[in-house]
């Protein structure tokens, strides 16, 4: 992994900013709302790669609670969405609840921070 | 001459042969394109009226990959999407009155013509604009008048619509589920949940499929069109009331029915016009389901590039990342928090 700078955040910070402050008054329309688009899409890029790794030790704590053993994060969850499927694992279950409402908000502060605040 | 041109000449003389000479086109101009049908907006000379029209054109077949996931879930071509807004039309619904339907000798490929209805279908604007403030006071009794009108039609008439109950929904979206190999906990959840919570042996009538704010053309004085038929299909009449109420479709707007009303005066203008008593918490399954349906959805178009069957786009790939909104408003919807 080379160690470039500025960091990767920093390029899309920097490419959001032009798009947003130079490009965008300058367009209508189609060309408008697409470019709109891509800023959003940019953001999320930028804080998926500011708050990776940040979750996954939470979110494997969570997956070894409800399923009772240790593996990597990938079959944990793999594992619980099979049971989920069965019934081996109720859907009021709290601590299912309670891992998918945290799973989510986590995710949601990645692709779109104001559906939390609503 | 360019293929808008083609297209235009060809226009012209399917206007001409099936509504009158001259068929003079004017203003031509393209809306939207999507992955399923092209829209146009037009006016036409016909005799000695100007015609103000739509045409919609399919454009299933134009990308060499056959869909894998065809016909998992409902999707009517042009030819029975004409029928089944014809039939509306017939049935007192307001729903955009169809000219013509191209056929072979047309040259125009699949597709119809229809009068083209002035005012507002975006969402925000239509659960925010002062403007809208007199529209909203009437549109949740409106949407219960016109889904009652809906759910009147002669199954008959549209004989090529599919039979889908919840049960069978959800087994269509497990497999959107498992085709693109997602393994969400929230997901499996919500579709255990609906399998789990499904209304049993529902009542089974006409449905819109897809009514609601944003299908909606709106006028000062409330609802003028209602547009978006292709996912029509037979199923529990209360699965269109509970869309209408999804949170996704609300955008922002406060009051549950679409961004603009109140889920009693939706019932209660249902239950006057259509006879068939509402269950709120039957139509709360539908919401919750709608949630959990709209999350797939998401995926699908996110998703559906890497079948080949679509171009990858920006603003489908971004849809693939709202997937968890609607997700997040089932689990609040389920557990009383809303």
């Amino acid at each position: 992994m080379p160690t470039s700078k500025p960091d990767a955040t920093i390029l899309l910070q920097a490419a959001t900013k032009y798009l947003e402050e130079e490009l965008l008054p300058t367009l209508n329309g189609y060309y408008r709302f697409q470019t709109r688009v891509t800023i959003n899409v940019l953001n999320i890029v930028r804080r998926e790669l500011e708050s990776r790794g940040a979750h996954a030790a939470d979110e494997t704590a969570r997956l070894k609670a409800i399923l009772g053993h240790d593996e990597p994060l990938e079959s944990l969850n793999d594992e619980l969405c099979a049971r989920i499927r069965s019934g081996a694992i109720a859907t009021d279950d709290a601590t299912l609840r309670d891992h998918v409402r945290r799973s989510l908000a986590e995710a949601l502060a990645i692709n779109n921070p104001k559906w939390l605040s609503r | 001459m360019n293929q808008d041109e083609i297209f235009a000449r060809r226009l012209q003389a399917a206007i001409a042969r099936h509504l009158g000479a001259p068929g003079a086109l004017h203003n031509l101009q393209r809306l939207t394109g999507g992955a399923t049908k092209t829209t146009w907006s037009f006016d036409a000379d016909v005799g000695e009226k100007r015609l103000e029209l739509i045409v919609q054109l399919s454009n299933a077949g134009a990308t060499p990959v056959p869909d894998p996931l065809a016909g998992v879930t409902p999707h009517l071509n042009s030819e029975e999407d004409a029928q089944i807004v014809m039939a509306a039309e017939r049935g007192g619904v307001p729903a955009p009155h169809v000219y013509a339907v191209f056929d072979e000798a047309d040259g125009i490929g699949h597709g119809y013509v229809t009068g083209r209805v002035a005012g507002e279908t975006l969402g925000p604007r239509i659960v925010r604009d002062e403007q809208f403030a007199a529209a909203r006071a009437v549109m949740a009794r409106q949407c219960g008048e016109i889904l009652a009108a809906i759910h009147k039609i002669d199954p008959r008439e549209a004989p090529f619509l599919i039979r889908q109950d919840a049960a069978a929904e959800v087994a269509a979206y497990y497999r959107y589920v498992d085709h693109y190999g997602l393994k969400l906990p929230a997901v499996e959840l919500g579709l255990k949940w609906a399998a789990d919570h499904a209304p049993k042996n529902p009542r089974m009538t006409v449905l819109h499929g897809d009514f609601r704010t944003g299908n909606l053309i709106v006028g000062e004085e409330g609802i003028r069109c209602v547009l978006d038929w292709e996912i029509s299909q037979i199923g529990d009449p209360m699965q269109d009331l509970g869309w209408l109420c999804v949170k996704t479709w609300r955008f922002g707007g406060k009051p549950p029915v679409g961004g603009f009303g109140s889920r009693e005066d939706l019932f209660a203008a249902y239950e006057r016009a259509s006879g068939i008593p509402v269950d709120p918490k039957q139509v709360m399954f539908w919401e919750a389901f709608g949630d959990v349906k709209w999350a797939i959805m998401c995926l699908r178009k996110g998703m559906a590039f890497s079948d080949g069957t679509e171009p990858i786009s920006i603003e489908q790939s971004a849809i693939g990342r709202r997937i968890e909104e609607p997700l997040w408003d089932f689990l609040n919807l389920i557990e009383g928090r809303e």
